[in-house]
């Protein structure tokens, strides 16, 4: 299942912030970080378990992360990736000549990846440096 | 019971966030030099001073990477290494000096002077805008302290306190008395303007919730309402007109108003010109009553990144020295567009973690070519440096000053001291720049 | 004429800074001193000879005709602060082309990177291709841009285009811009500034415009709610008076800024909403 014209916002969590303190390159920050975060109303249609790995595309790029339910909805049509190298395989590097990467409001879509690796920051980051 | 085991340093400045609280309260026991406990940080901050006792993820003795595994060096060896990876480049990137004090920041114009290089730290991906911005319309302002005592209409704009600056409701802007805010939060009316239903907005009385992307048309019919023009939609940006003008009636009727805003503003489209309107609008207010606003700054210290950088060269961020002297002009000397347009050929790194916070097309031009990571710990960034070199972390482990998201300078406290062989930022920079002019025959 | 021809024999690895390319920097020099004058390779000072072939002696600046040819995509600032003569460039150029021009003709036969004629103060910059953000705009923290000048791109331009343009009826000068289609923040704080858009353009056109004239010949993604619509006209009056027909709606603005023309007025407590900006989009 697949769900198009979704909007993705990347912003700090509490979590996010403990785990990169904490050690970025842990199992903590890939749980902290390495989510996308869904409207309630919105996941349903994805019919698949909370926690399942999820793919998700831009026009940047894609990412496997790990699916939740938002605490912070409703907001239907938009998730939510905290910042970090999860979110930076899929946001929008253009700045417009004004220096700040658009790092919020790029048009996406999530499919269901049940078989979806969801890497660690070390090795996710390690794919840059091959490429 | 005292325990003579503990050294406990109170008034100490909190090294994560911009809210740079200076209340907290650090245990480190002696035998060690180890923090054993920390009291009125949020979680964060408390994170931070326990994470930087001795363990695994710590770095404690410079390391240059040899066929793909690091290897331990004496500093002389790895500060030469760096110095002749720096002077060879003909386009340098030195980047971060956001989690660092005030002193290292000065010595890193000095060093990216040197090199003719490019000069910038991590406002370049958060609140540039906020900066361009002022550049072009000023910014009515104020402290916290201000904020704090009078404020009884708080806006938060594209900022989420609760998850990114955990104790600013706390301290300064919601949940705690004033002078002429005697009840508190109940002598304050907090507005929150989101997409989402944040922790924040939650918390608020009343919640705007706009449109991605759609900020600058919100604040341009506010603007328009309040100049008493009729908006001829029914809704902008998502929100309804009626609602609209019962923001301008809040607005124009509180006592003394503050807008804090973040990085929904400054890193969705129009950027800048969001942070201008709301400049703009903030400023008209001023026409009915008092009201201000101030940047929700992320690190610690990238406020005296700014101010140290302008003090020195005019410019705050994205800085270019390759002419002999320092220009300006983000979007052309930023660090993420020049990787994207593959002009670097160096960098290093410091106080910050570009490989997690950059995007990843960015990321990949980066890791092409020699990086340099003055870092404390493990990060995406270190672990693919051709040479780390360990700092004392300035705030626990060194002494300096740091200024706060209202340009309030204050003094970090050393706590402890570094473990193994750690030098200050300081230190690895003036070293740095003495090898570097060795190298050019000066 | 005198020609002058230049070559790029090397293409830069880093960004070629080269304000040295202009009919001021070549008057009265000889191929060979041409060769000599400076240009910025990263962080290296190099000669205008170690990555051009030059023929052609310069003579008086306005009499000075140069013609570029290669790859000029990474080469900055060519026509940097000219006030006169004319330089024809026969590819895509980088940024800032023409900056601070105060007179002559610049022809970009290709497209143009950011900031291209910005703080324009006279002359003509002509561009086949697309251009980029920051068109006629005015540099960081300057809020006095393009003041005088015309600047046109076939293709489509970016974002801010004409940013604080200045321009004055009194003193005769018209900053324009023609251009094929546009993106968003046209004509942001512009005072006194003429745009006309062949085709299409995003969003926030006119923000902050206190005076000034934007016509929009084709669709704008979303007029900006602080803009009110005046009604429809058959002709268009330009700044510098030359007359555009054609059915338009007529709207002013932008109405959210604080200037003169639209204070509170003290005997009657209302705001005298007048506006001297306009923006003339297409029936």
């Amino acid at each position: 299942m697949r769900i198009n014209n979704l909007i993705l916002i990347t912003c700090r969590t509490i979590n996010q912030g403990v785990a990169l303190e904490g050690g970025k390159n842990t199992k903590e920050n890939v749980r902290a970080a390495g989510i996308c975060a869904f409207d309630k109303e919105d996941f349903k249609k994805l019919d698949c378990p909370v926690g399942t790995p999820v793919k998700v595309i831009t026009n940047h790029g894609e990412v496997f992360v790990y699916s939740t339910i938002s605490e912070e909805g409703p907001h239907p049509g938009i998730i939510f990736i905290p910042m970090g190298p999860w979110a930076n395989q899929v946001v929008n590097p253009d700045s417009q000549s004004c220096g700040t990467p658009t790092y919020k409001g790029m048009k996406a879509s999530v499919e269901a990846a049940p078989s979806g690796k969801v890497l660690d920051a070390v090795n996710l980051i390690k794919m840059l440096k091959e490429a | 019971m005292v325990d003579k085991n503990i050294r406990t340093v109170t008034d100490v400045i909190c090294p994560f966030c911009g809210t740079l609280c200076d209340d907290l309260e650090v245990d480190i026991d002696i035998r060690e030099e180890k923090v054993v406990e920390v009291r009125n940080g949020c979680q964060i901050g408390t994170k931070k001073y326990f994470s930087s006792n001795p363990g695994e993820h710590r770095y404690n003795k410079p390391l240059i990477k040899e066929n793909g595994s690091y290897k331990e060096v004496k500093w002389d060896e790895a500060i030469d290494k760096a110095a002749d990876i720096l002077v060879k480049a003909k386009r340098p990137l030195l980047y971060g000096f956001s989690s660092t004090e005030c002193d290292a920041q000065g010595k890193g114009v000095e060093l990216a002077e040197l090199l003719g290089g490019i000069l910038d730290n991590t406002a370049s991906v958060c609140h540039g805008p906020s900066l361009l911005a002022i550049q072009d319309v000023g910014a009515p302002t104020s402290t916290l302290g201000e904020y704090k005592n009078r404020a009884d209409l708080v806006i938060f704009w594209g900022s989420n306190p609760v998850h990114a600056h955990p104790r600013h409701l706390g301290r300064y802007s919601d949940l705690i008395r004033g002078y002429f805010r005697k009840d508190g939060a109940s002598d304050r009316f907090l507005v929150v303007v989101d997409p989402r239903n944040t922790h924040t907005a939650q918390l608020a009385d009343m919640h705007i919730q706009v449109n991605p992307n759609e900020d600058y048309e919100l604040l341009n019919a506010i603007r328009a309402t309040l100049r008493g023009v009729e908006l001829d939609e029914e809704e902008i940006s998502g929100v309804p007109k009626k609602k609209i003008i019962e923001l301008v009636n809040t607005l124009k009727s509180c006592k003394f108003g503050v807008i804090f805003f973040g990085m929904g503003l400054t890193q969705t489209l129009s950027h800048h010109r969001n942070i201008d309107a709301a400049i703009c609008l903030v400023r008209e207010l001023n026409d009915h009553t008092k009201f201000l606003l101030t940047p929700m700054r992320g690190h610690y210290n990238v406020a005296g990144a700014n101010q140290v950088f302008a003090w020195q060269t005019g410019y705050s961020y994205s800085i270019d020295f390759s002419k002999g002297y320092p220009r300006y002009n983000p979007g052309e000397f930023s660090s993420v567009d020049v990787l994207m347009r593959k002009e670097i050929d160096a960098s290093l790194i410091v106080a910050s973690d570009p490989a997690s916070n950059f995007p990843a097309a960015a990321v990949r031009n980066m890791f092409k070519y020699p990086l340099i990571s003055i870092e404390p710990h493990h990060t995406p960034t270190s672990v693919n440096a051709d040479i780390i070199l360990p700092p004392a972390i300035a705030g626990i482990e060194c002494e300096g000053t740091a200024y706060r998201m209202d340009s309030v300078p204050l003094r970090l406290r050393k706590v402890k001291d570094p473990p193994g062989d750690c030098l200050t930022d300081k230190e690895i920079i003036e070293r740095l720049i003495e090898a570097v002019k060795k190298k050019k025959g000066e | 004429m005198t020609e002058i021809k230049l070559k790029l024999k090397k293409e830069p690895e880093y960004p070629l800074e080269a304000e040295a390319i202009s009919p001021d920097q070549f008057a009265g020099k000889s191929a060979i001193e041409i060769k000599k004058l400076i240009v910025y390779h990263g962080n290296e000072e190099k000669t205008l000879g170690d990555f051009f072939d030059v023929s052609g002696n310069g003579s008086e600046i306005s009499d000075i005709k140069i013609i570029i040819d290669g790859n000029l995509s990474n080469v900055k600032r060519i026509g940097e602060k000219m006030t006169g003569g004319e330089i024809i460039i026969n590819s895509d150029v980088g940024m800032h082309i023409g900056n601070n021009m105060s007179g002559g003709k610049i022809l970009v036969n290709g497209n143009a990177d950011d900031w291209a004629g910005a703080m324009l103060k006279g002359g003509e910059l002509e561009i086949i291709g697309d251009a980029g953000h920051y068109v006629g705009a005015a540099y960081r923290g300057f809020w006095k841009g393009m003041q005088n000048g015309l600047i046109k791109v076939k293709g489509k331009i970016g974002d801010e285009a004409l940013s604080w343009a200045n321009g004055s009826k009194p003193a005769k000068r018209f900053p324009t811009l023609i251009c094929g289609g546009a993106g968003s923040f046209l004509g942001v704080h512009s005072h006194g500034g003429t745009i006309i858009v062949e085709g299409d353009c995003n969003r926030c056109i006119g923000a902050d415009q206190v005076r000034g004239t934007i016509v929009v010949k084709g669709k704008i993604t979303r007029i900006l709610p602080s803009f009110k619509k005046l009604g429809e006209v058959k002709e268009i009056e330009l700044m510098n008076g030359d007359i555009i027909k054609g059915k338009f709606i007529e709207y002013s603005g932008d109405h959210s800024v604080e200037k003169n023309h639209s204070k509170i007025d003290k005997k009657t407590g209302k705001i005298s909403n007048s506006s001297n900006g306009r923006l003339f989009v297409a029936a």
